[in-house]
């Protein structure tokens, strides 16, 4: 808090500072000239300050910069060959300040007279040019900053489901048009992001908070300059640009979450270091039970088992506390002020952080056996609890960028995440194969880093030739130190009551697992892009290449304390008792040792390299053809250790050649037809192919990777018409089909005693088919009173079908069925309402997903489904005086339970409480 | 690899700054800490291996040996530290042959040393013992000869069709140091391993006796082609665990479901013992002592004795076939196993629990639940009808004594029971004795298994799929596990079930120890003079018993597996041992 209250004071002064500085000085125009038809920056457009010889010619990417334009109102004016000329009128520039106005120009048509426009109109039909929807070849939609500052969303997992077609899960990981996480790619800045998860191939996007983003951009259809392994969608992440002129914004808010805030709820112990996401070393593994290796070939006397016993942290139950209100704060300063030696430098410096606590109240969860009666479920250990989670998310970043001669812009993006959980979990239930009443008591800390460091360049060289690049380095790293679990048997008293007992046997009677994985990611990139044609029939030519490296390393140790033959006066005791150290000494025998998940390491290498070239070309002034393909090879290597400790290594050598068609055709009153065919891929995720036996760090399932796991090959076609009636409106309608072609897909084998295991195999074939709606409209044209409002809505309807293969491995999943993960329908639908000014405003947003398969059952059990859920989410937005305004947000208004069902039996069901948030904002 | 360096770097740093704390206590360096874990092997009749893990910080590490149980210790030889610590190696050449060593490690700091590490004992090998490694599956037909030790290292799979055949007296060791080791013997495949009581065949650990461990090793597994309940692709529990592509020597995966054949002949086993079996290869996997997967009727099984093995004595999974005189001793789960359809029939059987064996580190852990027999229906994937899948789980099972440890602590939780019949499993169960289970006698769980005995106390041997019928239980609180929803009781007298809760499990036989003592190996398990189950045995079967029985099992007059002054047919060829 101290921080904050300095950081205020520095930022007043600084400002105060500022405001003395100006006097009735000249000022600046800034901006971009953008063509109408393409949203593509336009170079060597003269732009002139009218009634002065102020001028200049814009430069890379259309921008341009007027100095030393007297104060007052202004007029500008901008042409170029082959373009309507454009007039605007009644800018009106302060003394001293920048004056941002962009301009879009339209190609000319026979009628060479110059339009006159105002500057609040102009600004309208650049939102529209800069419609990312309607020029992209590909069939995109994208959330901007304006809309995230509109909504509750905290951060980009929040602000991407309103996008057409997503469906978030966990609250962290996205799914595009039903598929798998495995088909969706993400991106910052156009660079890779690492997977922090040892299991999977995903970002958790809860990572990245709202306040860093400029843009979320999801790419559904695929052009050979992107990425060829994504089949469902590329997330791309854009952080915030620099503005025009200093400013400064600081934002604070506190809120309260129903199930939780104020209330005593038992938490996870901690080492110190939580609240900031990084607690060091202090929850390691014991140094000198980590230099003991898997403890095999050893032999360990019993009194040095149970001293290494008593290394392990005494932490083992929750602690009952009152959970505090949620707390958030984010800064930013941002500009663009000649620093170096005179010269213009563009930058941005933010920071956000915050906190809070929430339960997940009356969670159920319990597994489904088959019932006599065929197609019946019975319930088994039903367990019913609650888990209580402390969260932190903080980060920063670093935008620099100049233009050096007006052709030239370099820029250097530094980003940096950190977020943390630290979970608490009780729970009571019976477990079926003993026959006994328990009690679970387990707590998870992890956390997640994200940095990445990006230097890149943007040249205009000539009218017709651009050429980009970046190299860009991220880390991702996950730590998961110091999982507990600890397990108690239930015992009924005759008398009454009920005494609790330690398992001290079998493998889970009490478990400390400590799980780290690093990810390097190397990329280079560079695009050269070549420009010809008319203004009104543009053609390009574009080629470019990409490397990466990426290498992870991932390390999952789990050891087992057990007690055989203690008797009650040990496993009756409180377990801070049991392992105070009383039972720990060398000369004492209570204790046995033993390391579980022997072997969840593995080390992957992957080297991709890729080049593509593509064209566009406009055949008439109404239809675009683009056309190209790309080129992949992938090396990838993967090093695991076998539960038995020898080394296994999987290699992979997959070369591609992934072709794309696109067709856009311009018709009358606004509306688009455009159609595309392309092959795309998606390889299995790293763990996936280490054909080792461990237990899942997430979900403790035995998970088994496939050596023999080939890539997926996908066929894709799209086709989408849209309209465009006004500025800001939309009406789309889209049909898609994908073909996959030997997709991988997670289902179980089974064993003796009915024991099973994840199992990751090529499935024959699958088929996604669906359709999307698309309206945005606002309803003051309907109805002159609802000024204002806006209503829009997406909806997706989609259908798959997977056959696996009759063999001998995995049959224990259903083979045909719809692909786990794949929902038959999402619907996000919201109403805004912004007053004249633009800062008022309030948003309500619905979001609904349909049923979907969470996992394959394993047969002849149904597959568990995660059910339908609704959420609504309520944002408001007024200014108070001058650059202060406020923001209330509500979360999860319906609070409906999570739910998943396997037949009649809940397997997983809580409710995750209403989130209420209230903030300041301050922009001086 | 293994440890990433970060976990190293750290794992350094924090004994630098252990040391760091401890220096400040005192002006003077601190003494060195003797290394931990140390072990020794004797690879021949001259050559002692001796093997530790050094720590950071250690300079070197003096080796001193001392002959026999008394011998003085003299320093035999150093190892200098290795720069990163790690395992450590020293071997120790030019000894007697059969001769005790005694080994204690002193580690070196500068001019400090540590006191001694804990003593190893080795005695190097014998004479005259020809050994021979099995690291290869076998794929053709081979014969294991008496006058050779052999040592199975890896996943031993006898497949495509071979015979495995070992002769009377053959000891086959499963390596220690090779994680797993096992023999399997697949579909197709067959094992005639057909001892004497006067030469049995062992398969047992590589340790030497005296340090054997459960779980030293793997186990012995046969897989048969006889019909099982559960559908879909099956595997042995523990099998599959590097790499899914058939590759010999490798644990490939193993599946048992499928079969067709229920008369299918996997061979013989008699007079075998298999020790300190059941290694897990991957978490709740252990192997079992002896594995039975969908063994055929063809097969015969007769004078087996497990002992010490991980999890179960033995487990049958599907399939049928006669098995007899077998005698599971320790084992740290479960003494005998059925489920998902099992037909056999089993007669004469012993099943001996005291208490829990030392397990090997990292091999697994005890089970939760230890019962005599614990019987189930169909759990799991592929049970089509859940507890209520056909084929029933519908053993003939005669004549057992099953012996508990009397403690609730070391059966577990949910153990205790003589008997577990749960999940929709039917059988019948005859002239047994159940004594000495602190949980209780027999547990009827699940009302689909109460539905196999008609849903009624008294089940009618005319059409019942499931009854309990002449059974003694002694020495536990409660005949049968108290009625609940889910939890059935049988009629004592109406199945002319005996129980006596306060009468001692010694006091029924000619000699065991008492609740609590070690036995010293020499058990009688004849009915002592006046005992009650010297009599009241189901002499005569009828209905669906004797049509299950047929002519392999017949009634007798007395319960248990040893008849009143019979034959003492456990004697000679099994061993009790703790290690």
């Amino acid at each position: 808090m101290r921080i904050i209250r300095t950081l205020l004071v520095v930022l007043l002064v600084s400002a105060a500072v500022h405001a003395e500085a100006q006097t009735a000085r000249p000022g600046r125009i800034v901006g971009r000239v953008i063509d109408a038809g393409t949203g593509l920056g336009l170079s060597d457009v003269a732009v002139q300050v009218v009634g002065t010889r102020l001028g200049t010619m814009s430069g890379l990417d259309g921008r341009f910069t007027v100095n030393g334009v007297a104060p007052g109102t202004v007029t500008l004016f901008a042409r170029r060959i082959g373009f309507q000329p454009k007039t605007i009128t009644g800018l009106f520039l302060d003394p001293g300040k920048t004056l941002e106005q962009n301009v879009s120009l339209a190609a000319a048509t026979l009628q060479l007279g110059v339009v006159t426009v105002s500057a609040t109109a102009e600004r309208g039909s650049v939102n529209e040019a800069l419609d990312q929807q309607r020029l992209s070849l590909n069939v995109v939609s994208a959330v901007t900053s304006e809309v995230i500052a509109k909504s509750p969303d905290g951060n980009a997992a929040q602000a991407v489901q309103r996008i057409s077609g997503v469906t978030v899960q966990d609250g962290k990981y996205v799914f595009v048009r039903g598929l798998g996480e495995r088909y969706t790619t993400s991106s910052l800045n156009g660079s890779r992001v690492p997977s922090p998860e040892p299991e999977k191939r995903v970002v958790p996007l809860d990572m990245f908070p709202a306040g860093l983003l400029q843009t979320i951009t999801t790419t559904k259809t695929f052009t050979p300059d992107q990425p060829g392994d994504f089949s469902g969608a590329q997330v791309d992440i854009r952080t915030k640009e620099f503005p025009a002129e200093r400013a400064y914004t600081l934002s604070l808010g506190s809120g309260a979450s129903s199930s939780a805030t104020g209330k005593s709820i038992p938490v996870a112990r901690t080492a110190g270091g939580e609240p900031w996401g990084a607690v060091g070393h202090k929850r390691d593994l014991p140094a000198l039970l980590a230099g003991l290796g898997n403890l095999q070939g050893l032999n360990l006397s019993p009194g040095e088992k149970n001293m290494l016993v008593g290394l392990f942290r005494n932490a083992w139950s929750p602690t009952p506390s009152t959970a505090a209100p949620l707390a958030s704060g984010a800064f930013s300063v941002g500009g663009n002020d000649p620093i170096l030696f005179g010269h213009r430098i563009g930058y941005l410096f933010s920071g956000t952080y915050s906190n809070g606590t929430d339960e997940k109240s009356n969670q159920v969860r319990a597994l489904a056996n088959r019932g006599s009666v065929t197609g019946s479920t019975d319930e088994i250990d039903r367990f019913t609890g609650a888990t209580t989670s402390q969260n932190v998310l903080w980060g920063g970043l670093a935008n620099i960028s100049t233009l050096l001669g007006g052709n030239h812009r370099f820029l250097v993006n530094a980003m940096y995440n950190r977020s943390a959980e630290n979970n608490a979990r009780i729970e009571r239930g019976h477990f079926e194969n003993e026959g006994i009443d328990a009690r679970i008591q387990r707590m998870q800390y992890v956390e997640r880093a994200v940095q990445s460091l990006q230097l890149g360049a943007e040249h205009s060289l000539g009218e017709q030739h651009t050429f980009d690049w970046a190299v860009t380095s991220s880390k991702v790293q996950r730590n998961e130190p110091d999982r507990s679990e600890f397990v108690q048997q239930i015992v009924t008293n005759p008398s009454g009551g009920e005494t609790l007992r330690w398992i001290p046997t079998g493998n889970g009677g009490a478990v400390r697992t400590f799980s780290v994985l690093d990810e390097v990611n190397e990329e280079a990139r560079a695009n050269y892009q070549f420009s010809f044609g008319s203004a009104s029939r543009p053609h390009r030519i574009k080629l470019g290449g990409l490397m990466r490296n990426t290498s992870r390393d991932a390390d999952t140790r789990a050891f087992s304390i057990t007690a055989p033959g203690a008797p009650p006066s040990v496993t009756e005791l409180a377990p801070e008792q049991i392992f105070d150290g009383r039972f720990s000494g060398l000369s004492t025998e209570v204790f046995d040792l033993a390391p579980l998940a022997q072997g969840g390491a593995y080390s992957a290498r992957d080297h991709l390299t890729a080049a593509y070239l593509m064209g566009e070309w406009s055949a008439t002034e109404k239809v675009k053809v683009s056309g190209g393909a790309r080129v992949e090879q992938d090396h990838l290597d993967v090093d695991a250790v076998s539960t038995l400790g020898a080394p296994l290594s999987t290699s992979k050598r997959w070369n591609d050649l992934l072709p794309a068609l696109a067709i856009t055709w311009t018709l009358p009153r606004d509306q688009q037809v455009r159609a595309s065919v392309s092959r795309t891929l998606a390889r299995p995720e790293y763990r996936e192919l280490s054909p080792i036996k461990s237990r899942d760090v997430l979900n403790g399932d035995d998970t088994q990777g496939n050596d023999q796991l080939e890539r997926t090959r996908v066929f894709n076609v799209d086709a989408r018409w849209e309209w465009y009636p006004h500025s800001g409106e939309t009406v789309s309608f889209a049909v898609f089909a994908k073909s996959f072609d030997r997709p991988i897909e997670r289902v179980y084998r089974s064993a003796g005693s009915g024991t099973r295991t994840v199992f990751y195999t090529n499935a024959d074939k699958a088929d996604n088919l669906g359709v999307e709606v698309e309206l945005r409209k606002s309803l003051a044209s309907l109805v002159s009173l609802l000024e204002g409002f806006q209503l829009f809505t997406n909806v997706t309807v989609m259908q798959s079908s997977i056959t696996l293969p009759k063999n001998t491995q995995a049959s224990a999943t259903n083979l045909k069925r719809r692909m786990v993960g794949q929902a038959p329908y999402v619907l996000n639908t919201g109403l805004t309402w912004v007053n004249k000014s633009g800062k008022a405003s309030a948003t309500i947003l619905f979001n609904q997903v349909g049923d979907r398969i969470d996992a394959a059952g394993d047969t002849p059990l149904p597959d568990v489904i995660e059910r339908a859920r609704s959420v609504v989410d309520f944002s408001l937005r007024v200014p108070v005086f001058n650059g202060l305004s406020a923001r209330v947000d509500a979360k999860n208004l319906l609070d409906s339970p999570y739910r998943t069902t396997q037949g009649t039996v809940t397997r997983d069901r809580y409710r995750a409480g209403r989130t209420f948030t209230a903030g300041l904002s301050w922009r001086p | 690899m293994f440890f990433p360096r970060r976990i190293a770097v750290s794992a350094l740093v924090a004994s630098l700054a252990m040391l760091a704390a401890c220096s400040s206590d005192s002006s003077t360096e601190p003494l060195p800490t003797p290394v931990l874990g140390a072990s020794g092997q004797a690879t021949s009749t001259t050559v002692v291996k001796i093997t530790f893990t050094s720590k950071a910080g250690d300079t070197g590490y003096n080796v001193e040996r001392a002959e026999g149980t008394a011998g003085a210790f003299a320093q035999v030889g150093t190892v200098t530290a290795p720069a990163t610590p790690g395992s450590v190696t020293f071997t120790d050449t030019g000894l007697k042959a059969s001769t005790l060593y005694r080994y204690h490690i002193v580690t070196m700091k500068g001019s400090s040393v540590s006191s001694p590490s804990a003593e190893i004992s080795v005695t190097t090998l014998a004479f005259g013992f020809a050994a021979a490694e099995i690291n290869t599956d076998i794929t053709a037909n081979r014969t294991l000869y008496a006058d050779t030790t052999y040592t199975l290292k890896g996943f031993i799979h006898v497949a495509n069709g071979a015979t495995l055949t070992v002769q009377p007296g053959t000891t086959v060791k499963g390596d220690f140091n090779t994680l797993g080791s096992c023999l399997m013997v697949l579909r197709g495949a067959k094992i005639q391993a057909v001892g004497t009581a006067d030469a049995p065949i062992v398969f047992t650990s590589s340790r030497t006796a005296g340090s054997r461990q459960a779980g030293d090793w793997g186990g012995l597994i046969i897989v048969g082609n006889a019909p099982s309940a559960r559908t879909g692709a099956v595997e042995i529990e523990g099998s599959g665990t590097d790499g899914t592509t058939v590759v010999g020597g490798k644990n490939y995966q193993v599946i048992y479901s499928g079969g067709t054949t229920a008369t299918d002949n996997s061979g013989e086993l008699k007079y075998v013992r298999v020790e300190f079996a059941g290694y897990a290869p991957s978490l709740n996997n252990e192997l079992n002592a002896f594995t039975f997967a969908a063994v055929g009727s063809g097969t015969k099984v007769s004078y087996v004795n497990a002992v010490n093995g991980l999890d179960d004595s033995f487990e049958f999974f599907g399939g049928g076939f006669d098995f007899s005189y077998g005698v599971g001793f320790e084992g740290e789960d479960d003494q005998f196993d059925m489920s998902e359809g099992f037909q056999g029939r089993l007669q004469y059987i012993i099943s001996y629990k005291s208490t829990n064996i030392p397990i090997r580190t990292g091999a697994g852990s005890y089970g939760t639940d230890m019962e005599g027999i614990e019987n189930d229906g169909c759990i799991g994937s592929g049970c089509a009808n859940g507890y209520d899948t056909t084929p029933y789980t519908q053993p003939l099972v005669a004549n057992f004594t099953l012996i508990g440890a009397g403690s609730q602590t070391i059966h577990g939780p949910g153990g205790g029971f003589g008997m577990m019949l749960r999940r929709g499993v039917a059988g019948y169960y005859v002239n047994g004795v159940v004594a000495r289970y602190p949980a209780g006698g027999i547990s009827v769980r699940d009302v689909n298994t109460y539905a196999r005995a008609g849903s009624v106390a008294i089940p009618d041997l005319a059409t019942a799929d499931f009854a309990v019928k002449n059974i003694y239980i002694a020495e536990t609180p409660v005949a049968f596990q108290a009625a609940s929803a889910t939890q059935f009781v049988f009629d004592l007298a109406g199945n002319n079930i005996g129980y006596d809760g306060a009468r001692t499990a010694a006091s029924l036989f000619a000699s065991i120890p008492a609740t609590g003592s070690v036995p010293s190996g020499a058990f009688d398990f004849t009915p002592a003079a006046g005992s009650p189950i010297a009599a009241g045995g189901l002499a005569t079967f009828t209905g669906k018993l004797a049509a299950k029985a047929g002519t392999a099992v017949t009634g007798t007059t007395y319960l248990g597996a040893a008849a009143p002054g019979g034959a003492k047919w456990w004697q000679g060829w099994t061993i009790y041992v703790r290690n």
